[in-house]
């Protein structure tokens, strides 16, 4: 008589298994049965109310939800395309630094030290109408003689987020793209030089195409972040004042933790989550067709 | 076998322990875990913790020190996840309707003759139903007007205020008059005329207590929505007409209490409708620029007569799944018996205790402006009114506030801001059941 023996490839498996299932897999699952439920914290039965996709029809009919979805698109959109021309031209100016570049890349790198909500309290103080340090700047230099409502109307209030956003994150498409920089090899660039090509083409026909996956890939993880953006925002300006800066993690964290509907919040969360995974396959396809440009495999 | 002792030792001596006298080594060996509200102008109260602790040998761990928003977040995680280990609970009136699950009725642990001895209005701010699920502390806040003296007593002034509107100029008695105060103090972006609450619950409260003012309701008694009205737009076009005019510093949308604090003792704002818990820091020299400035006075009526005079408390509770009710209802009662009243009223808060009132008044009288602030806050309590005691009111006023802000930023008409703030106070009210 054989004893059974799981397969050696499952054994070997079975350890990240069963930490995935419960990290990630159980809590994922609970949340999507919550939110065909009526589920309110304040009411742990509520656990068992199914109501079907109720939660879902709600959020598909809301036009609070599909503003807060739109403005969170167009946030994304802008701080993505802003961020990776600074941080590629901040890459660019510190890899021709010869002496005192790590200093420089440590330096780079401060804004990613600080906590989200560190940032936000930052800029909310910075452009405070009242005693903001812009607002005070540009009445001393005479160049206005209002108070700039920078966190109240809806523009200035998007600008404002979406300056405290790039503060916080350019050195992450900085410190991808140098490592993509450092990893450029110099023959071809030579060679271009050699047959006279100017430095905007060999930049634009050598550089770039290698550096390519890098971008990507921080593009990659930063559509991730900005798509479920939240501390700077919440702290900056609570989505508001009138829904102007409400994106689509504010109005959930307020609906799930104040409001106390989880059900609701987590079928929201679940439209949502649809974003994220449209840009990462987006921007993944990318990186493939753009590594493949280089012969290193589709 | 242990519970049932201790519940014998503190049957026998249930009465001392409400009234605060606690005797020696009575709740030996229990610890009670507490959640309390934060901020340095609460220590003082919390150092008679250790008082309480030598007198009836139990201990007090506080396992949380947050401001109330904060503590409400947490509490609900707590119902959710079942965590209530903890015994006792900072609670506030406007809160205490959404969690009729969590607190324990504190009447069986505590003497008629003590209860008693709370303001009656305060006291039924703090029951669901007939359980008493908090005691008030010394911490009752209803807003009275704040005003900078020296405005009134300028000469030019008062003539130009007589030339433009044909009355004399003196601390405003109604909304109407403090509106146009505000908009002639006006001398933006230096100094304003006035400012507000502009979102979260802290609008909706201000809305609130005008609506009332102007004789209308912002809830029907099936808790239908009532602010769809002629009042209603009266109360709302108040914020709409100073925010228009630019009376007010243009980012007060995004103000809450401290923003207001910090601005009216900024000596930038000539009229301030704010809390009992300012009057010392906005006289304070080394905390306000206003300081020796201030005059307070009873908060003016709307056009039906009313004051306002949304009011609030703080208060402890005793949560239902603490398995040592007996003691955390004794320290409950230390917390809030007349001598932690007096010392938490003597920092300037107002109390909830009667007797306490007497004394506060009584040791006012050599201090001119505290006796004055208190005199203020004295009437202004006659005319107060608690939040809409409905478990759903923190959830309404995320409805309101957006819409409330809308028309003051001119994004909507008054009409169309209540029209949509009313449809969906009324969705999310039949949502939940009520009607």
């Amino acid at each position: 008589m054989t004893r059974f023996r799981l397969p050696a490839w499952f054994v070997l498996l079975l350890p990240a298994i069963i930490v995935l299932a419960a990290v990630v897999l159980i809590p994922l699952l609970l949340s999507l049965y919550s939110s065909f439920t009526s589920y309110r914290l304040t009411r742990p039965d509520s656990l068992y109310n199914w109501i079907g996709t109720f939660n879902y029809e709600k959020a598909a009919k809301s036009a609070h939800f599909w503003a807060a979805f739109g403005r969170t698109l167009l946030l994304l959109t802008i701080a993505l395309n802003l961020e990776m021309l600074l941080g590629l031209g901040l890459a660019l100016l510190v890899n021709q630094v010869t002496y005192g570049q790590r200093a420089l890349r440590t330096i780079m790198m401060f804004p990613m030290m600080f906590s989200p909500l560190l940032v936000g309290f930052q800029f909310k103080f910075i452009f405070n109408d009242n005693v903001g340090l812009v607002n005070n700047a540009l009445q001393s230099l005479g160049l206005s003689n209002t108070a700039i409502p920078w966190l109240v109307d809806g523009q200035l209030a998007f600008f404002s987020i979406l300056v405290a956003e790039m503060w916080s994150s350019t050195s992450v498409f900085a410190i991808l793209i140098l490592a993509g920089l450092f990893a450029v090899p110099r023959d071809p660039i030579e060679a271009a030089k050699v047959d006279g090509c100017t430095p905007w083409q060999s930049f634009r026909h050598i550089t770039l195409p290698y550096i390519m996956p890098f971008i990507y890939i921080a593009l990659a993880i930063r559509s991730l972040d900005v798509a479920r953006a939240y501390d700077i925002v919440q702290i900056m300006t609570n989505g508001g004042p009138a829904r102007r800066t409400e994106l689509i993690w504010t109005m959930i964290g307020r609906t799930g933790y104040v409001d106390a509907k989880m059900g609701y919040a987590n079928a929201m969360g679940y439209i949502s989550i649809f974003l994220a995974i449209f840009f990462t396959i987006y921007f993944f396809r990318k990186l493939n067709a753009a590594r493949a440009e280089l012969g290193m495999g589709g | 076998m242990r519970n049932l002792k201790l519940t014998a030792l503190l049957g026998a001596t249930a009465l001392a322990a409400a009234t605060g006298a606690a005797s020696a080594a009575e709740f030996d060996g229990v610890t009670l875990q507490a959640k309390l509200i934060g901020g340095q102008q609460y220590e003082a109260l919390y150092a008679r913790i250790g008082e309480w602790e030598a007198a009836t040998g139990a201990e007090v761990e506080i396992i949380s020190k947050k401001n109330h928003f904060e503590l409400d977040k947490e509490f609900k995680s707590d119902l959710a996840a079942g965590t209530l280990g903890w015994c006792v609970g900072s609670n506030h009136s406007s809160f205490a309707s959404q969690y009729p699950n969590l607190y324990t009725d504190l009447n069986p642990y505590l003497s008629e003759d003590f209860v008693a001895e709370y303001v009656p209005s305060n006291l039924s701010a703090s029951k669901i139903g007939d359980a008493l699920v908090m005691l008030p502390r010394a911490q009752f806040d209803v807003s009275v007007l704040y005003y900078l003296k020296s405005l009134y007593e300028d000469a030019d002034n008062q003539a130009a205020y007589k030339a433009e509107t044909g009355r004399d100029l003196a601390p405003p008695d109604t909304w109407e008059e403090y509106k146009a105060q505000a908009i002639f103090f006006t001398d933006a972006p230096n100094f304003y005329g006035t400012q507000y609450a502009g979102k979260d619950e802290a609008i909706v409260g201000r809305f609130y207590e005008m609506i009332i003012a102007e004789g209308g309701q912002l809830f029907n008694e099936d808790w239908s929505p009532a602010f769809d009205s002629e009042a209603g737009q009266r109360a709302l076009a108040w914020f709409v007409d100073l925010y228009q005019a630019g009376a007010v510093p243009p980012g007060t949308t995004s103000y809450l209490w401290d923003d207001l604090g910090q601005g009216f003792a900024s000596g930038t704002i000539a009229l301030n409708l704010d809390w009992p818990g300012w009057a010392g820091f906005f006289n304070g020299e080394d905390t306000s620029k206003a300081a020796g400035d201030v005059g307070v006075i009873v908060q003016p009526q709307g056009s039906a007569g009313i004051r306002t005079g949304w009011s609030g408390h703080h208060g402890f509770s005793v949560t239902e799944s603490c398995e040592n009710k007996e003691a955390a209802a004794s320290l409950v009662a230390w917390l809030t018996n007349e001598d932690s009243q007096k010392l938490e009223s003597a920092g300037g808060s107002l109390p909830t205790r009667t007797a306490v009132w007497d004394h506060v008044l009584e040791t006012s009288q050599s201090d001119p402006f505290r006796s004055e602030a208190i005199a203020a806050f004295q009437a202004g309590s006659e005319h107060a009114f608690p939040a809409p005691q409905t478990p759903y009111w923190i959830e309404a006023t995320n409805l309101i506030y957006p819409e409330l802000q809308a028309a003051i930023l001119g994004d909507k008409s008054i009409e169309e801001a209540l029209g949509d703030a009313s449809e969906a106070v009324d969705e999310m009210m039949q949502e939940n059941g009520v009607y």
